[in-house]
């Protein structure tokens, strides 16, 4: 449990997509934000990667595509959030 | 306050947070970093003074990624860019079709981002089916089409278009015989690349930009990530949005009229190491070893600038005369007076005198540079001006060089006669009288050589040189005594020694001092106390041609005898043998010291006629 990888995974997430981080809950999805297309997953993905400093795997870019699916991607790779 | 004012200052503080925003990024440009600089400076940036820009963007793959980072690098240039991306894989029907996104978009700048790999895969991915004929024809065929699409466009609107060249393959196909093989890769790529020049020579206003110059200066291996490029088709990896876009912007800067004209340079710690108010001229860190070279070598690159026509101004909290006194005296200094255009060296803020020396010049901050060392001096620097391009150096000396080559704010796309004139190049032509390279004899290599040998006599702006060579010299050296600068300087003002340094030019360049002679005088004879030299200038006279030098003047004040030791150590054997080669004769004497004498009477003290002496004006003599 760490309150900082928190802040850091849901600035990042606001950063890419373009939402307040206060918006960053487990139940947004790109069903529910535009801004969330198959091109920005990647950069999620990517911006994933640089932030926690993980390698992710490349069946990811296409998945995972809500906030929960992120945090338990991330937590699969180490990274407590 | 007025409206007016409020307004003003409105726009300070949000310049001011736009090069602050701007700084952050490009300090670690991350997509978190680009994704949030974009979000707070979109709103900043709305109503003021960017030049607007409609970026036209025509790629072989997956370009939006980039995009953010194109416009942060656009603000960052000055210009505001409204891009329109068309999708991948379709810039000739672009091109060509009057009714096309790109044409509707009337766009001000074309980008054509069109990778080799993209357009004839076989060069990359089938090189080995490849013969010559198909490889030139593959290379011709593909450039014709480019030609026949850019003539197109050409024939309906006459904005500049930037073309990116083509990279090369991480490794060659052929390997290591790539080079020599008919057809060969590189070879093939090289003349794709050839290919585009030609077609910027033939249509107007066609840029080619750097691009394989730029993906192997950040590093072929990890230039792309496998798993995009191979998954996405973004062959650059996020790590390199951000350069790839500040390749763009700088190509944007000069057809825009945002190149930056001037380069105001703090001056202790930034041009030399030490804060000379306080060590004097002498003891600054400046001169031919670490960390005085790394100034030097950053002087050298900030040269290069000014030929090319950069306006170089010096800002130092300092007395003046003690920053003209360096300017004017210190051997090393690569820049001097002559090359600022404007010196405020006083104790005003250095906003002020930025302001001041951009009246003097009629020049206008926005075209401004600054460099400094002190992160407060940067701060208060981007605060009270934010129009001027603030450069905080690093700590490290070694790492400044690398400052003026990661610059991309000066570009210019021809360098006129005027430039290249500028600084005197008288030394770069005489090094440029080509070398024959046919076998030679000895003194032939010498006097090809052009060898000058300064010398100076208890001259304080050595003091540090010497000591440093005392402590570092091993080979070439009588003895490995080590005397502290405090030990030069007494030598120095005692009348029964004299420091002797030598200075040695040639062809090639300056080398600075690299040798050094420590005499004791009496009244029958020099005795050396030291002796050494630099072991990068053995082999060429220099040793002897300075030993004789000092022996003729010994003979010159009436003693009959120069002479000197010899300690053997582990590490000094090519001082073996030296005095003999010099005409000295060894005394008798038992102890592992060795002594030999030179009898002035009757020896040949004549220097070799292929090195010149000069005796420094100036210095202490007897």
């Amino acid at each position: 449990m760490s309150h900082a990888n928190m802040d850091k995974f849901k600035s990042a997430v606001s950063a890419i997509l373009g939402v307040p981080p206060s918006e960053v809950v487990d139940s947004l999805s790109s069903e529910s934000v535009d801004s969330w297309d198959s091109l920005n997953h990647i950069n999620l993905i990517s911006a994933m990667e640089q932030e926690f400093g993980v390698m992710l795997p490349t069946e990811s870019m296409a998945a995972f595509q809500s906030i929960a699916g992120l945090k338990s991607l991330l937590a699969d790779h180490g990274v407590e959030l | 306050m007025s409206d007016h004012q409020t307004a003003t200052t409105h726009a300070t503080n949000n310049a001011a947070r736009v090069a602050a925003v701007l700084a952050e990024v490009g300090a670690s440009p991350t997509l978190v970093r680009i994704g949030q600089g974009v979000r707070e400076l979109r709103p900043l940036v709305a109503d003021s003074t960017f030049v607007q820009v409609r970026l036209g963007c025509l790629s072989s793959f997956t370009f939006n990624p980039l995009m953010d980072a194109m416009w942060l690098q656009g603000i960052r240039a000055g210009c505001n860019i409204e891009a329109y991306v068309a999708p991948f894989g379709q810039f000739e029907r672009e091109l060509i079709d009057p009714m096309s996104g790109l044409a509707t978009s009337e766009p001000n700048v074309v980008l054509l981002a069109v990778r080799l790999p993209d357009v004839c895969p076989a060069i990359y991915e089938d090189f080995g089916s490849l013969s010559e004929s198909d490889a030139i024809r593959l290379v011709d065929d593909w450039t014709l089409r480019l030609k026949t699409a850019l003539m197109s466009f050409r024939a309906r609107s006459q904005v500049p278009i930037l073309v990116m060249d083509f990279e090369s393959p991480v490794t060659p196909a052929l390997g290591l015989a790539d080079r020599t093989a008919t057809p060969s890769q590189l070879a093939t790529i090289t003349r794709a690349n050839q290919r585009l020049h030609g077609l910027s020579r033939e249509i107007p206003n066609i840029r080619i930009m750097e691009y394989d110059a730029l993906v192997a200066r950040r590093g072929r291996m990890t230039w792309a990530d496998p798993r995009m490029a191979l998954y996405a088709r973004i062959p650059i990896a996020p790590a390199h949005y951000w350069s790839v876009a500040g390749l763009v912007a700088s190509y944007l800067r000069p057809l825009l009229g945002l190149s930056k004209k001037v380069l105001v340079l703090d001056a202790d710690h930034t041009l030399w190491g030490g804060v000379v108010g306080d060590v004097g001229t002498t003891g600054i860190a400046l001169g031919p070893d670490y960390p005085g070279n790394c100034y030097v070598a950053f002087q050298k690159r900030i040269l290069d600038l000014h030929r090319r026509g950069v306006v170089l101004c010096l800002a130092s909290k300092n007395d003046e005369q003690v920053v003209l006194d360096v300017l004017r005296t210190h051997p090393s200094m690569i820049l001097r007076e002559e090359h600022f255009s404007a010196i405020r060296a006083n104790w005003n803020s250095k906003p002020d005198n930025v302001a001041d020396m951009a009246r003097d010049l009629n020049l206008g901050i926005d075209s401004f540079v600054f460099l400094d060392d002190s992160p407060v001096e940067c701060d208060m620097m981007r605060q009270a001006m934010p129009e001027v391009m603030t450069i905080c150096l690093p700590k490290e000396p070694a790492e400044l060089p690398g400052v003026i080559d990661a610059l991309d704010c000066f570009g210019q796309f021809a360098i006129s006669e005027e430039d290249r004139q500028r600084g005197g190049m008288y030394r770069a032509e005489a090094g440029r009288r080509s070398l024959q390279a046919t076998v030679v004899d000895l003194p032939t290599f010498y006097r090809q050589l052009d060898m000058t040998l300064t010398i100076a006599i208890d001259d304080p702006v050595d003091v540090h040189r010497a000591a440093q060579m005392a402590l570092r010299t091993n080979q070439f050296n009588m003895h490995t005594i080590r005397h502290s600068e405090d030990d030069i300087r007494r030598f120095m003002a005692s009348k029964d020694y004299q420091v002797i340094t030598l200075a040695l030019a040639d062809r090639f360049g300056d080398n600075g001092v690299v040798g050094l002679a420590l005499v004791e005088i009496a009244p029958d004879a020099w005795t050396l106390r030291g002796f050494l030299m630099s072991c990068r200038v053995l082999g060429r006279t220099v040793e002897q041609g300075f030993i004789k030098w000092v022996a003729a003047r010994a003979a010159q004040t009436g003693v009959d005898r120069l002479v000197g030791e010899f300690v053997p150590t582990a590490k000094n054997k090519p001082f073996a043998g030296f005095y003999e080669s010099c005409g000295f004769t060894r005394m008798a004497d038992p102890s592992a010291i060795e002594r030999w004498t030179l009898d002035l009477k009757s020896a040949d003290t004549t220097v070799p006629d292929w090195v010149r002496i000069v005796l420094k004006e100036g210095a202490a003599s007897t």
